[in-house]
């Protein structure tokens, strides 16, 4: 071979889609592209690997000429109402949370998964005197509506016989929720980690129920113009990412103490939380597709979405699986 | 034949239109449409450029779309959010409109009363609405109570206030009137005070009423299982604008029906006022 | 001599630094019409206060008083809210003599009025109302300051015809403060010319005409003469 053919396959389909992009498909914007002159990311304590990512610096070093900057999301709920608004450009949230998103019009592409977690449970007091979801039928449960709590709850109600208007679901954000049920004030709480691990910590509450086929897993979700004005910028996000989760997968000691640290929670709490976290596939493939489509029946069922609206068709659009490349790529 | 001819021959015409409202006035059926005018205008434009995509649909609905969600929601869970909102706003107005009458009337008539309690309420009332918000959901939880204290509290102040400035405002030369006759205190307040301060009541009411629907979005925004400010969040955290937009309208038509239901009982007690209407150009 | 119906000594009534009246003596005999005349700012309007008791505070003492007193202020001061027969009963409040009032409103000429409320009326209607409340209570003694100041001069004769009749059919006495020479003397039967603050009674002139006068009365125009020398003299014009 020639020198020059010594390049991998990897670097060859590299420079075939670099031409390309030069050469201006019909599907692309015209020109190539340029690094974006500021790029809008939020980060969560639920997305641990966003805490390294932020804390590293790997994307201001990617994208030296780029303002980045990062905005606290303090749930699924918020991070999806900044990415519609265009507060943000990449947004982490629960996969279901962003297939009610897309099904109710909002058009987003998950492109990234950040972590897959057992994240969510129906917490109780520690003296709390129910012992299965049924017994809380007509009692308050605290939940924040359109994140992942709030749809394993449902789908937990669904499974013990009872609709949502079979109990009273307050809404409160997801810090809010916890001190409601230490409080008192609400029966049972849908519980979000790290604040789910804290209170199970600090208080002694209860899971009064778990289920982890009823998490569903985190993206990270852009729009559907910033996909396609974008791209290049996509996968140097991805790429960072790829390279802070590398890190936490090399040092877990010392996740555990960044995520105490930017969390304001005890060790043991971050410890817990990463303990049920699985930070081994970031890429979005069939079967996640699939996993999706199989908790979506909840989102028609308790009448989320508007009337007529095809799921399945919804989560073919929103989760983007060609990024397989862009990941496997480091 | 002007309104206000004082022909001492035709007592009749000294009355004013307000006097004599007949059902089917064509003036007042004219004048309607012409309110009408300007929002349907809106709608129509706003129907257009959704349609178009000037305006994206996930942003901004249709009006088109937003009737049929209100459609959808009438036929279900509409009306138990509607009475729960109701149930709170009125019942925060008449406690803190009430107590604001009796506050309005103390301190309006006492100059001990004022100097005591005027310069706490002046500070209270500079207490911006929702920073009341994270003090009563720790004080009294998060269930009607602090929901009807937060609407309590919205309807108090600008009630208290006019009520106040309505008595500070009477004319002198009538309350002389009644130390003329000797009236009593009571008699005094029965008589002329009250019914004089009663335009500035009807003012602060109505201005305590609007501020008391806002309370009550707060409040609800907050921590709820039902009512319109809990639609208006449901609509917002699952990507719904139309939701959104559908509890809005309700709200609006709520707010201006009550308004409407003071502003008709204003006018009835206070028929007797002698003020300017603007002009019919 | 009968007892007369008024008989106030003000030795000094003051507002703060300023003394306002200065040694008045004054007394009213029944169905007897007395008018203070003088400038504006002289006191005359505080005297009759204090005859009527809305002003406490002053040195001196009050000989002879009688409860049964009424007042008529320079505006209506009518009840906005309440109709023309609503106001002249307003004393009694819900519970007033309707047949009364009845009769006071056709005294006064207004008897197709009687549901109107006070924004339908004129200026000398609305006094018409006030004069038939001040009547209501039956006084012995109407208290007047300066009535009608604020009608124009037809009216204001007009209403001051009406005035004498009602005093003469209810024997009422009349205690008037008036800026109006001519009021004063077609009016009363003394009337007590004022000085400027401090103020006390300059000149009292007795008008010995019966009634009811003729305006041009050429006595009326030598009596208003004697007054403007004194109101002249005691530099008030």
């Amino acid at each position: 071979m020639k020198p020059a053919l010594r390049f991998t396959l990897a670097h060859a389909r590299h420079l075939i889609s670099a031409c390309t992009l030069a050469l201006g498909l019909p599907s692309m914007v015209l020109a190539a592209e340029s690094p974006p002159a500021e790029v809008h990311l939020d980060y969560a304590y639920y997305s641990p690997v966003s805490l390294v990512l932020k804390h590293f610096g790997y994307l201001e070093k990617a994208l030296p000429q780029t303002k980045v900057s990062w905005v606290l999301s303090q749930g699924s709920n918020r991070s999806l109402e900044y990415l519609n608004s265009g507060g943000v450009d990449f947004a982490s949230s629960a996969s279901l949370a962003a297939v009610l998103s897309r099904a109710n019009g909002s058009p987003i592409k998950s492109v990234y998964v950040y972590s897959r977690a057992e994240w969510t449970a129906l917490v109780v007091r520690k003296d709390s005197p129910y012992q299965t979801v049924a017994d809380l039928k007509g009692k308050k449960i605290a939940a924040t509506k359109g994140t992942d709590p709030y749809l394993f709850t449902l789908r937990s109600l669904q499974q013990a016989g009872l609709k949502k208007d079979d109990v009273e679901l307050v809404h409160l954000q997801h810090p809010d929720g916890r001190t409601a049920l230490e409080k008192g004030d609400v029966d049972a709480w849908a519980g979000l980690d790290p604040h789910m691990a804290a209170s199970e910590v600090q208080a002694g509450s209860r899971l009064l129920y778990r289920n982890s086929a009823f998490n569903s897993y985190g993206v990270v979700s852009v729009t559907e113009k910033y996909a396609q004005e974008h791209p290049q910028t996509i996968d140097t996000v991805i790429a960072a990412y790829e390279q802070a989760r590398t890190w936490s997968l090399e040092h877990p000691q010392e996740l555990a103490k960044l995520l105490a640290d930017e969390s304001g929670l005890p060790l043991e709490v971050a410890k817990l939380q990463l303990s049920r976290t699985d930070l081994g596939s970031p890429q979005l493939s069939a079967k996640d597709v699939l996993a999706s489509k199989a908790a979506a029946p909840i989102l028609v069922s308790e009448e989320l979405v508007r009337r007529g609206v095809n799921v399945d068709q919804v989560i073919d659009q929103l989760l983007d699986t060609g990024r397989q490349q862009a990941v496997a790529r480091q | 034949m002007s309104s206000n001819s004082k022909d001492l021959s035709n007592p009749h015409l000294a009355l004013s239109p307000a006097d004599r409202t007949p059902l089917f006035d064509s003036d007042r059926w004219r004048l309607r449409l012409k309110g009408l005018a300007l929002p349907v205008l809106i709608i129509v434009l706003l129907e257009i450029i959704v349609r178009i995509g000037w305006l994206p649909a996930y942003q901004m609905p249709a009006p088109s779309e937003i009737a049929l969600t209100l459609g959808d929601l009438a036929e279900g869970a509409l009306w138990k959010h509607i009475s729960a909102s109701l149930l709170r706003v009125l019942s925060g107005f008449a406690i803190g409109a009430s107590l604001a009458l009796v506050f309005a009337a103390w301190v309006g008539l006492s100059r001990e009363a004022e100097a005591y309690l005027e310069p706490t309420f002046a500070g209270l009332r500079s207490i911006p609405s929702l920073a009341w918000v994270p003090l009563l959901l720790l004080w009294l939880g998060i269930d009607e109570t602090s929901k009807v204290v937060l609407i309590a509290i919205g309807a108090f102040f600008p009630v208290y206030l006019n009520g106040v400035a309505a008595i500070r405002n009477i004319d002198r030369k009538l309350v002389e009137v009644g130390h003329m006759y000797g009236f009593s205190r009571r008699r005094l307040v029965r008589r002329i005070l009250l019914p004089a301060a009663l335009p500035g009541l009807f003012t602060g009411l109505r201005s305590g009423m609007s501020l008391a629907w806002m309370f009550l979005v707060a409040a609800e925004l907050i921590a709820a299982t039902k009512g319109l400010g809990y639609l208006l969040s449901d609509g917002r955290e699952t990507s719904r604008p139309d939701i959104v937009l559908a509890a809005i309208i309700v709200l609006a038509v709520l707010g201006k029906l009550s308004d409407g239901l003071l502003a008709g009982l204003e006018k009835r007690f206070l028929a007797w006022r002698d003020t300017f209407n603007g002009t019919e150009d | 001599m009968p007892q007369a119906l008024l008989d106030i000594h003000v030795a000094r009534k003051s507002f703060a630094t300023t003394t306002v009246l200065n040694d008045i003596h004054l007394q009213l005999q029944p169905r007897e019409t007395v008018s203070l005349l003088g400038p504006s700012g002289c006191g005359k309007s505080t005297l009759l206060r204090i005859v009527a008791g809305l002003e406490k505070d002053f040195e001196g003492q009050l000989l002879s008083h009688t409860e049964q007193l009424a007042f008529v202020f320079q505006e209506p001061r009518l009840m906005p809210w309440l109709t023309v027969q609503q106001n002249i009963g307003f004393s009694d409040d819900d519970h007033y003599d309707k047949a009364w009032v009845a009769q006071l409103i056709e005294e006064v000429g207004l008897s197709d009025f009687a549901d109107a409320l006070p924004k339908a009326l004129s200026g000398g209607m609305a006094q018409r109302v006030a004069i038939a409340r001040g009547l209501y209570s039956r006084p012995r003694v109407l208290l007047l300051d300066e009535p009608f100041s604020a009608v124009d001069a037809f009216t204001r004769m007009k209403l001051q015809d009406l005035l004498l009749q009602l005093a003469e059919r209810h024997a009422i006495a009349l205690l008037l403060v008036t800026h109006d020479v001519d009021e004063a003397l077609y009016l009363s039967d003394r009337v007590l010319v004022m000085d400027n603050r401090p103020s006390r009674i300059r000149q009292e002139l007795a008008v010995q005409l019966p009634h009811p006068r003729d305006r041009r009365d050429p006595l009326l125009a030598r009596l208003k003469a004697l007054a403007l020398t004194e109101l002249h003299r005691a530099h008030v014009i």
